[in-house]
């Protein structure tokens, strides 16, 4: 027997297997061909991967699609664990002037599956007192997996004084609320508190103690109340809480002289704080980050700050911020780490993040596109690049949830008119959450 | 001031394009944008050398497009970048009026059970609006009479998208199940009474989801349309059995009604495209006695399998709206222009997509003040691009039909300002942009 008729009977084999397997395979969904980029592994090269029963179920070379209920090409694109946003505001409501329960929060689905994000923590939108409320309304209703850092005050991120009221920044019904919904409630956060005093960072790191969780931290009116990132560095942080914001440029991440990194921040860094981007609608300037990633202080996770106001302004979307760090000429390895591994383990979600077979079938497939493109920062400066960021498909828990091209799609003339969609175990683009 | 009212006030001042510290910093846009200086700049905006669909006005071809005070100031050859404040160069770009949706569903809010009238079916209008080219949101009958100011109040006055409403016949809205199909509740008398209250603002009515056999949702709709001077807007479907299609076009309907899910297959309702593969002679005829044909996307309403034979036989959209919800968003539809582009690919000249979500819609919920960008218009505009490339575009059955073009919003401009701004075109380069003032 030829070589060639061999091949020709073991595709004819591996056909009849593929269709008599239709009511189970081996895998569920398979991504072929696809650049992997999975950093935790230390993965760079091209793999084939297929999940199962959504998880990761086989990275390897050369993956029979006959072993799939549906494969997809992935030639010339980047697979890699679904991006992880460890800083948004996914709290709307009816609410005015308010990100918990408000209009300066959005919802998450509508941003974070066609960008490739499925894992997302708020930061701090609400507190103990409303945290049931949002998790009922959105943690439980969204497509995206959707994690909290509990507010320090009891209320949420409110507007004026209700961020201000030291009486409603409580340790125990905090820590009660986060050990009560344990790895949903992954982080404390701290925002937006002009007083001099330091309760707000000692009750909150007293939470994160209590509940083994970091605290994240939006520094507020520090310089105007004469409390300084120094002190919050070394005196009240633990090593893994988390300075967001960082290229904020306005609480003294700055060497005044040289621009680049300030003492304090390398003091920081040097105990083990966590440097997060937290873009948001003013949070990212060029003339602090540009000068700062020049001497080295990259960050180690690359967040949005989603909200309402920062969604169509330079901040954009997932792609877009990281998009600005290919632009300052970090490579597409080291922006990845920070936007998967990196944040799953800053949050202590460490079965996120990564391929490993037995995972979470949370995966992206982006496109490295080549062009002419700007981003902008929140004054209003554009830096050029050559690279951005598209997302063509993701799946989470290993269903697709978005399908820019259509990937996934058969040519719309081999289907009948009843034809709806692909088989619901890898096909979920359809509808909101199922109940 | 607060530093996180600071933060706010400085994102919205980036969101508006509102360049206050732009006017103490005058130089940076003079470098960037022109070529001499000038005292008194008369523009706030100028649009470069794009190329300009504006089917009201019948342009098209490159121009320059001039705004001051939120209107539209000048269209012409060549206007003096000097004479601007700042200039956007948009060569290679198409410029077109701010994209109009006929058919979204935005009445977003927190009751429970409450589908896409204050429920969270529905979306916020300005997540998804500025980032692809649409300035006009049209909300497909969320609200009815009784809870139409809840939306006004929830919705239409907070969002910086120009927010309009098809109005429910059932006076409840659309919250799904049993409320949709109580007769005792879809009140022509009192829905036009609440039309009258904010006129432009509710431009028609919708009928959706009726499953029951009487006609009365559609000929109350149609009563208080004619009443209130506005179109009616019909979803057709899940009737048992199967109501007539021609009967609805050619006898219930008046010219200037809408049939929306044009190319939709559904069960209880007789597609336009029949087993033949020929569009069926009473939906060619009811074109001609002025029914209005629209594409409301949605998560089940849209299949190649109709779209494509109709499209060869010349059986385009009046309009091209995408029935966004949290249903479709993530879908084979998407967005507008992700739906836009599908009809590019079936064929339709891009001059005649544009229209039909900017002149054509206009007309449609007789807003003629909007959908063009003639002199004295309110200063909404899309700046898009047509990428070349390989794409796919996915219909309700999961069927793909392959494309060579994608519309992007690189720049959407509401009421003179920059609401969204892909690529930084309106921003200078970084380095040139002096430290703000007044911030340590």
């Amino acid at each position: 027997m030829s070589r060639a008729t061999v091949l020709v009977l073991a595709a004819l084999v591996a056909g009849a297997a593929a269709r008599q397997t239709q009511t189970s395979a081996e895998f569920d969904f398979l991504i072929k061909g696809g650049h992997v980029i999975d950093p935790r592994n230390r993965i760079d090269a091209v793999r084939d991967v297929a999940v199962k029963d959504g998880k990761i179920a086989a990275v390897a070379q050369n993956l029979s699609p006959a072993r799939a209920l549906k494969a997809v090409d992935a030639s010339g694109l980047y697979v890699t664990p679904g991006l992880v946003d460890i800083h948004v505001h996914v709290y709307p409501g009816e609410k005015r002037n308010d990100y918990a329960g408000g209009d300066w929060s959005v919802y998450p689905d509508g941003f974070t599956l066609r960008s490739c994000v499925t894992t997302v923590a708020d930061a701090g939108s609400s507190g103990w007192r409303t945290f049931e409320d949002f998790k009922r309304r959105v943690i439980d209703q969204s497509k995206t997996r959707v994690t909290a850092f509990l507010n320090i005050v009891g209320a949420g991120m409110g507007s004026g004084p209700i961020e201000q009221n030291l009486a409603d920044m409580e340790v125990k019904p905090t820590a009660d609320m986060a050990m009560k919904h344990k790895g949903v409630v992954v982080g404390i956060k701290s925002a937006h508190f002009n007083g001099p005093e330091w309760s707000p960072y000692e009750r909150a790191v007293e939470v994160g103690k209590i509940a083994n969780i970091p605290v994240m931290v939006d520094f507020g009116g520090n310089v105007k109340a004469g409390r300084t990132i120094l002190d919050l560095f070394t005196k009240y942080f633990r090593a893994g809480d988390i300075y967001t914001h960082m290229y904020g440029g306005v609480r003294g991440e700055q060497d005044p002289e040289s621009k680049g990194p300030s003492q304090a921040m390398i003091e920081g860094r040097k105990r083990g704080v966590i440097f997060d981007v937290g873009h948001g609608g003013s949070s990212f300037r060029w003339s602090t980050a540009v000068p700062l990633m020049k001497a080295g202080f990259v960050p180690d996770s690359i967040s949005t700050d989603l909200h309402t106001a920062s969604m169509n302004a330079g901040m954009k979307d997932m792609l877009n911020v990281m998009g600005k760090f290919l632009a300052m000429g970090m490579s597409l390895e080291d922006v990845i780490v920070r936007s998967t591994w990196n944040p799953a383990k800053e949050i202590k979600l460490e079965e996120l993040g990564h391929l490993t077979v037995g995972a979470a079938g949370d995966i992206a497939v982006l496109r490295l596109e080549k062009g002419n493109f700007g981003f902008v920062d929140p004054v209003g400066g554009r830096m050029n690049s050559t690279r951005r960021l598209s997302c063509e498909m993701t799946l989470r828990d290993g269903r697709v949830v978005y399908d820019l091209n259509g990937l996934t799609a058969e040519r719309w003339d081999t289907l009948g008119p009843g034809a709806r969609g692909g088989d619901p175990r890898w096909d979920y683009t359809r509808g909101r959450r199922e109940k | 001031m607060s530093t996180r009212s600071r933060r706010i006030r400085l994102g919205l001042l980036l969101l508006l394009g509102v360049a206050s510290w732009q006017l103490d910093a005058g130089s940076w846009e003079l470098a960037a944008g022109s070529s001499q200086p000038t005292a008194q700049p008369q523009f706030d905006l100028l649009i470069r050398n794009g190329h300009v669909i504006d089917a009201r006005n019948s342009v098209d071809a490159v121009r320059d497009v001039a705004v001051a005070g939120g209107k539209i100031a000048r269209v012409a050859d060549k206007i003096d970048p000097a004479l601007a404040r700042r200039v956007v160069d948009a060569t290679g770009l198409y410029v077109v009026p701010g994209l109009i949706d006929i058919h979204a569903h935005v009445f977003h809010g927190t009751e429970r059970d409450a589908y896409l009238s204050n429920g969270e079916s529905a979306v916020a209008p300005d997540p998804h609006s500025f980032r692809s080219g649409q300035t006009t949101l049209v909300d497909a009958g969320g609200a009815g009479w009784r809870n139409f100011p809840q939306f006004k109040d929830q919705v239409i006055d907070r969002a910086r998208t120009r927010v309009l409403s098809f109005i429910n016949i059932v006076g409840s809205g659309m919250k799904g199940g049993p409320v949709e199909q109580n007769l005792a509740d879809m009140d022509a008398r009192l829905t036009a009474m609440r039309i009258r209250q904010h006129p432009g603002v509710i431009v028609g009515i919708k009928v959706a989801h009726y499953t029951g056999a009487e006609w009365d949702p559609v000929t109350r709709a149609v009563a208080a349309g004619t009443d209130t001077n506005v179109p009616v807007m019909i979803d057709f479907g899940t009737h048992t059995p199967p109501q007539s299609l021609e009967d609805l076009l050619m006898k219930y309907l008046r010219p200037g009604d809408i049939l929306t899910h044009t190319y939709a297959h559904v069960a209880g309702r007789i597609p336009i495209v029949d087993e033949q593969g020929r569009v069926r002679p009473f939906v060619l005829a009811a074109r001609k006695r002025g029914v209005i044909f629209d594409v409301g996307h949605g998560g089940g309403s849209f299949l190649f399998r109709q779209a494509v034979p109709a499209m060869k036989q010349g059986f385009a959209p009046d309009v091209i709206s995408t029935d966004l919800h949290t249903g479709s968003m993530n879908s084979g539809m998407k967005d507008i222009l992700n739906t836009m582009s599908k009809f590019l690919n079936m064929g339709m000249r891009l001059q005649d997509v544009i229209k039909a979500n900017t002149a054509r819609a206009a007309e449609v919920i007789k807003r003629t003040d909007l959908g063009h960008i003639g002199e004295g218009a309110e200063a909404d505009i899309a700046v898009l691009d047509v990428q070349r490339g390989t794409f796919g575009f996915i219909d309700v059955g999961g069927g793909k039909l392959a494309g060579d073009q994608k519309l992007e919003c690189e720049l959407t401009v509401k009421a003179g300002q920059i609401v969204w701004d892909l690529n930084g075109r309106a921003a200078p380069v970084w380095t040139d942009v002096p430290p703000p003032a007044g911030r340590k």
